[in-house]
């Protein structure tokens, strides 16, 4: 090209270019239908590995948004580790007490390292408010601190005081659908008096619409009740309750500092010998990451190796075409050749070709997906999002699946014999 | 003593050897195109897949370059194969196959220059 720069004038070249990129355009149109055959080629396979990249993005956003929500800086107390190793067998964890208030306590006074401490406990019941009713709805007993632990907002009225917490007065925060479900005139529920457990609660706040959570983990369907009132109506020494201690470590804290000061501590709170096994379970959300990490990888590297074939299958089909729009248009070639048309000039009209081809199936492709997540993504029950990353990423992979599967032809035809060209008819 | 003359003339027919590598670059070019949309790939950032398909790419411009007895095939194969070793460095991606890679292309390299001289010098 250097060397062809050197004879030819920039000006002259550029109007070649522009006359080839309008050849290269004008044989698209002349063959409408064989052009759209053969983008359909590369939309399928656009479209097919931007999906796969598309969903696995949304949805290891939305699993990760509702980890980080959890808290990346807590420890949660449990009976029930959440990963298993070693050859601990799995029945002895059955005898393990589950975590009380007492030791919640306990440990609120002892802990060093800890920013915030809460119990949580919870139960699934009927909330009522005059006629309308809402079942199964997540009753979540928190302690005082249980507003640093989880992350939410309070839209309407205000979250629970120290003394209201520790008196275990029958006050409760409730989410937005809740508010929704009970109140459907408008009315603010901030004040109302609501039944749960048979008992009247008054409503001192409403949280504010989180959307929904892949881990289960929103606080638009939950009702946050004083763990003390939760723990006169429901059992929460039961493993039904769901009862954890969370502790959040201290900024400058790491969280395996606060493992090993809380492994003490709770060692002592349940007289363990120095030798005993321990019989809880130091939990955080690390592990949680950790094993989606391995999904993430393996999905993806499916969704990369079934979009790579059909990406592969639509080259194919464009380098085919332009074998045949080379072979059918030689004569042509030898008439341009023959009237000085350079190499080059050929080369660039089929390259530019099976470009722009590829490049409007990719468009089309990537224009589907995104129809798809703009009207269909709520029905997924997650926010499912094309990004700019994997716009990117579709468009560059047309653009060079064009140049690649276009060259060897346009290659072909620009060292074509003029003479043989145009005697091949 | 008889002075053996090194050959000048064009190449006539491709030799052996340049079949070999191009058909190896064409195979290894196939096997790493897909390599651009891995997931590892998409990791280091928004325009790292990019650029590699544009390498990928031009290797395989500048393997049929080679094939066809062309010296820009040669020129362009240099090239990329620097850009490449930019790439790799600024994506701190020095692993085991990327150093077979490195030496894989420097024996191409190596066997390419040999006959850059005989190899013809239009488009």
């Amino acid at each position: 090209m250097l060397h062809l720069r050197k004879k030819i004038p920039l000006n002259i070249f550029l109007s070649i270019l522009k006359e080839s990129v309008v050849f290269a355009w004008a044989a698209l149109v002349a063959n409408r239908l064989r052009t759209f055959l053969s983008l359909l080629g590369i939309t399928i396979g656009i479209f097919s590995i931007i999906t796969v990249f598309t969903v696995v993005d949304s949805l290891e956003y939305n699993l990760r948004s509702g980890i980080q929500e959890l808290g990346n800086n807590v420890i949660f107390i449990q009976k029930w580790p959440w990963e298993f190793g070693g050859d601990y067998p799995w029945w002895k964890y059955m005898n393990r007490p589950v975590p009380n208030v007492k030791e919640f306590e306990s440990l609120q006074k002892k802990v060093e390292g800890a920013e915030a401490i809460a119990f949580h406990v919870a139960a699934r019941k009927t909330v009522k408010y005059g006629s309308s009713s809402v079942a199964n709805v997540t009753i979540t007993g928190g302690s005082y601190q249980y507003n640093h632990i989880t992350s939410f907002e309070i839209a309407d009225g205000r979250y629970f005081t120290e003394l209201e917490c520790e008196n275990g007065r029958n006050i409760c925060i409730i989410g937005s659908t809740i508010a929704e479900a009970l109140f459907r005139n408008g009315e603010s529920p901030v004040g109302k008096q609501i039944k749960i457990f048979g008992s009247n609660v008054q409503v001192l706040g409403v949280f504010k619409k989180q959307g929904e959570s892949l881990l289960g983990n929103s606080m638009d369907a939950q009702v946050l009740l004083p763990v003390n009132y939760v723990r006169n109506i429901v059992d929460i020494r039961s493993e039904n309750a769901d009862p954890y201690i969370a502790v959040k470590a201290k900024p400058g804290i790491s969280n395996d500092q606060l493992k090993d000061e809380l492994r003490g501590l709770m060692r002592s709170v349940r007289q363990l010998n120095p030798g005993a096994t321990e019989d809880f379970a130091l939990n955080e959300i690390k592990v949680i990451s950790k094993g989606f990490d391995g999904m993430f990888e393996i999905v993806g590297l499916a969704g990369w190796i079934i979009g790579g074939f059909s990406i592969l299958v639509g080259g194919f089909g464009i380098a085919n075409i332009m074998f045949v729009s080379v072979k059918e248009r030689t004569a042509l070639i030898g008439i341009q050749k023959s009237l000085g048309a350079k190499n080059y000039f050929i080369l660039m009209q089929f390259l530019f070709e099976s470009v722009f081809l590829s490049v409007l199936g990719g468009i089309i492709g990537i224009v589907l997906i995104w129809l798809l997540t703009t009207f269909l993504g709520d029905s997924f029950g997650m926010d499912i999002f094309l990004s700019r990353s994997n716009m990117v990423l579709g468009l560059t992979i047309s653009f060079l699946i064009g140049i690649v599967s276009g060259f060897v032809p346009a290659y072909g035809a620009s060292q074509l014999d003029p003479v043989e060209a145009i005697r091949s008819n | 003593m008889v002075k053996k003359i090194k050959d000048k003339s064009p190449l006539k027919k491709r030799p052996r050897i340049l079949s070999l590598i191009c058909v190896l670059g064409f195979l290894w070019i196939v096997f790493t195109f897909p390599g651009m949309f891995s997931p590892a790939t998409k990791k280091l950032g928004d325009w790292v897949p990019a650029v590699y398909g544009l390498l990928i790419a031009l290797s395989f411009i500048s393997f049929i370059g080679v094939w066809n007895l062309k010296r820009w095939g040669v020129e362009m194969y240099v090239g990329v194969f620097f850009a490449k070793l930019v790439f790799f460095l600024l994506t701190n991606q020095f692993e085991g196959s990327v150093y077979a890679g490195i030496v894989f292309s420097l024996w191409f390299i190596l066997t390419f220059l040999y006959y850059y001289r005989r190899m013809q010098l239009n488009l």
